[in-house]
């Protein structure tokens, strides 16, 4: 069983596990070149076998056995041209050498791997998505140039037009091909910021995090990379500007720490350590109620008292993961600024 | 629990099931551990599917949902694998399916009426040398038709070398030809055209070659008599495979287009099976017997005996012997493993 999404490229897949999950679909410039190696191995493959035919002839006397090994090669040129694809794909897992290359793969649409007689027929079909074989230009002078390489105008279409990404032949067969990638790497959180855990051991006990907050939490600290600290602070105000007055902080606080402090709280922090070390930050307060007391309890000479205030030191945090953007960051803190 | 410490609890397993992914891409077995691997590998697949469920329970971070899905997707194919093509099938396919479906298929009716009838049309236009003088000459122009002659100026005669390599060349050439008239199916034009075409050159040129006037015509029915049948069959039921392919995009039987065509074409692929078998039959024939110095009455008794048995194969194995009995067999197959499944959930 699959669903589409109408705007994506993924499309999800419920497994007899009972599980969902998602795959990424190839898309026409994903599959091109994998066609492409696959017709040069078709034709490396070919031209070795003829090779080796043509030196056995050689070497036995071309006039015994050389109408066998003719006839055999018309056969393995044959056999070859027309069930390269059916034969490697069956064997293989939904694979030829060029998807292997590729990282694609060939599947049921609804998610099983395919048999044979899908194999067979969408590499029958694929005669019919590269028609027309004959460009514009060999039957009118005069045509422009985006009419020269006619060939695969139908299978292209196909792809573009269809919700799964399918040629004619993935449609007649029922199959369609994703992206099976080898290496995806687990994301890495590392926070090495001090400023971050003080913060966040000030963030009262009782707020309780919804998990839409949850998701754009992450997805902000994921994407904060790429943006310079002053995007950050724009995208992020719209968020802690509420939160800033229902914590009791003072106005000044940095919205890109006041987000990060957030998701150490949510993903990274141990509940059950009570506070974190709070060091040289300790006479640092973010607190409303403390802004008179703090210059006065602080030393105004340690560089790092009232850094929880400071916009110009950037935060040290990196969240490192492969994915593609989920979703428009802005969309989306804006989206959760209109919930509450 | 907070997210850290799951994911690190986790984190080992799934790297674990990434090195089975590695370990499995190619065949399916693994070297190393063997079959306690196997059985290691699904456990972890299975936690792995676990933890996708939960993901949102545990509302983990959205990259780290991401890579489960990418991980439990991999894992998915490298255990549920395309089933290798089974020869031990394909007898069934030839024997029982293909006649049954060419027997009652109204696609491969009208396929074969076209296809015959209109090369009965040419070679009568063609052999008609007074009302039609120039039907022939028009249809294939008149270099081939001087090429036709001289090729059958000499009796036909060969030696076993000309026979082998030709037989080669046949297989590879004309099956070609069919198999694309069967993919140009889906787009239904192509195919009728390939069908049309072929009738039509062909007929015009066996009704030109019968013409007293022409000479060469007693070498070329010499030559084209035993492999006639086989081929000219072959050429409609690839043509009745391809309509029958293409009639699903629009006579959907109530199914969607999609499904509708995805349904045609399965029931299409045993009738190409069947003409494919005949081209294979046809090519050796056209190989070894057609052009021998045979006497013509082996070549005619070969034909005759070509055609009685494509007619027992299409009517005696095709006619729709208790229906009923076929689609219960068929509906059984399908049922087996699932009665297996219920019985091992029963006894347990």
């Amino acid at each position: 069983m699959t669903t589409a999404n109408a705007l994506d490229t993924t499309i999800a897949v419920v497994t007899p596990e009972n599980i969902s999950f998602e795959y990424q679909l190839a898309g026409p410039f994903r599959r091109l070149p994998a066609y492409l190696i696959d017709v040069a191995t078709r034709w490396a493959v070919i031209l070795s076998i003829g090779l080796f035919l043509m030196l056995m002839g050689a070497f036995t006397g071309f006039s015994s056995i050389g109408p066998f090994l003719l006839a055999t090669g018309f056969v393995v040129y044959f056999v070859i041209s027309w069930f390269y694809g059916t034969f490697l794909e069956t064997y293989f897992n939904g694979r030829t050498v060029g998807k292997w290359a590729c990282g694609l793969r060939v599947i049921c649409v609804d998610g099983r791997p395919i048999d044979g007689t899908q194999a067979v027929l969408r590499n029958l079909v694929r005669v019919a998505d590269i028609a027309p074989y004959a460009a514009l230009t060999s039957f009118i002078e005069d045509v422009g140039p985006m009419f020269w390489v006619p060939t695969g105008m139908i299978g292209f279409v196909s792809v573009i037009c269809t919700k799964r990404m399918q040629r004619l032949g993935d449609l007649a067969a029922g199959t369609m091909v994703v992206v099976d990638e080898k290496s995806w790497r687990l994301p890495v959180t590392k926070i090495e910021d001090p400023r971050v855990p003080a913060l966040a051991s000030y963030i009262p006990g009782d707020y309780r995090i919804t998990r839409s907050m949850a998701r754009t939490l992450a997805v902000y600290c994921e994407r904060r990379a790429y943006l310079t600290p002053a995007r950050r602070r724009e995208i992020a105000m719209h968020l802690t500007t509420p939160l800033i007055k229902k914590f009791e902080f003072r106005p000044d606080v940095d919205p890109d720490l006041l987000m990060v402090a957030l998701y150490h709280a949510t993903f990274l922090a141990d509940v059950r350590v009570e506070s974190a070390s709070l060091g040289s930050l300790g006479g640092a307060s973010p607190l409303l109620r403390d802004t008179q007391r703090a210059p006065a309890a602080g030393n105004a000479a340690d560089p790092t008292t009232g850094s929880l205030l400071d916009h110009q030191t950037p935060v040290v945090a990196t969240v490192v993961s492969d994915a593609e953007e989920i979703m428009p960051l802005v969309n989306m803190v804006n989206k959760e600024v209109n919930e509450r | 629990m907070n997210i850290a410490m799951i994911l690190e609890k986790r984190q080992q397993q799934w790297v674990e099931l990434e090195q089975f992914c590695d370990d499995l891409e190619l065949t399916g077995k693994n070297r190393k551990t063997g079959a306690a691997g196997i059985s290691r590998f699904a456990t972890l697949y299975r936690a792995a599917c676990a933890d996708l469920a939960l993901s949102d329970a545990y509302q983990l971070p959205p990259a780290t949902v991401t890579y489960l899905h990418r991980l439990v997707a991999r894992a998915h194919n490298r255990l549920y694998r395309a089933s290798r093509i089974d020869p031990t099938t394909w007898a069934d396919t030839l024997l029982r399916k293909a006649p049954q479906q060419i027997f009652a298929d109204p696609c491969v009716r009208v396929a074969s009426l076209l296809f015959f009838g209109l090369f009965t049309l040419a070679a009568f236009l063609g052999a008609n040398d007074q009302w039609f003088p120039d039907f022939v000459s028009q249809l294939v122009g008149q270099a081939q038709l001087d090429q036709l002659e001289a090729m059958y100026d000499q009796p036909v005669s060969g030696s076993l070398d000309h026979y082998i390599t030709m037989a080669g060349f046949y297989i590879m050439h004309n099956t070609g030809i069919g198999l694309k008239c069967f993919s140009f199916g889906i787009l239904i034009i192509p195919c009728l055209f390939e069908l049309v075409f072929n009738a039509v050159s062909l007929g015009a040129m066996f009704g030109y070659m019968a013409r007293e006037s022409s000479s060469g015509g007693d070498n070329f029915l010499h030559f084209v008599t035993a492999h006639g049948p086989f081929e000219l069959t072959a050429i409609a039921l690839a043509g009745g495979a391809g309509l029958r392919f293409g009639i699903g995009l629009f006579h959907t039987n109530g199914l969607t287009r999609r499904h509708s065509l995805r349904e045609s074409a399965r029931r299409a692929v045993p009738i190409m099976a069947a003409s494919a078998a005949l081209f294979f039959l046809a090519a050796f024939t056209e190989g070894f017997i057609s052009p021998s110095p045979l006497p013509y009455i082996f070549k005619a008794t070969w034909a005759i005996l070509s055609a009685a048995l494509i007619s027992f194969y299409f009517v005696v194995l095709g006619f729709p012997n208790d229906q009923r009995q076929v689609e219960r067999r068929d509906a059984e197959s399908v049922l087996d493993p699932l009665a297996e499944q219920w019985d091992v959930i029963n006894a347990t």
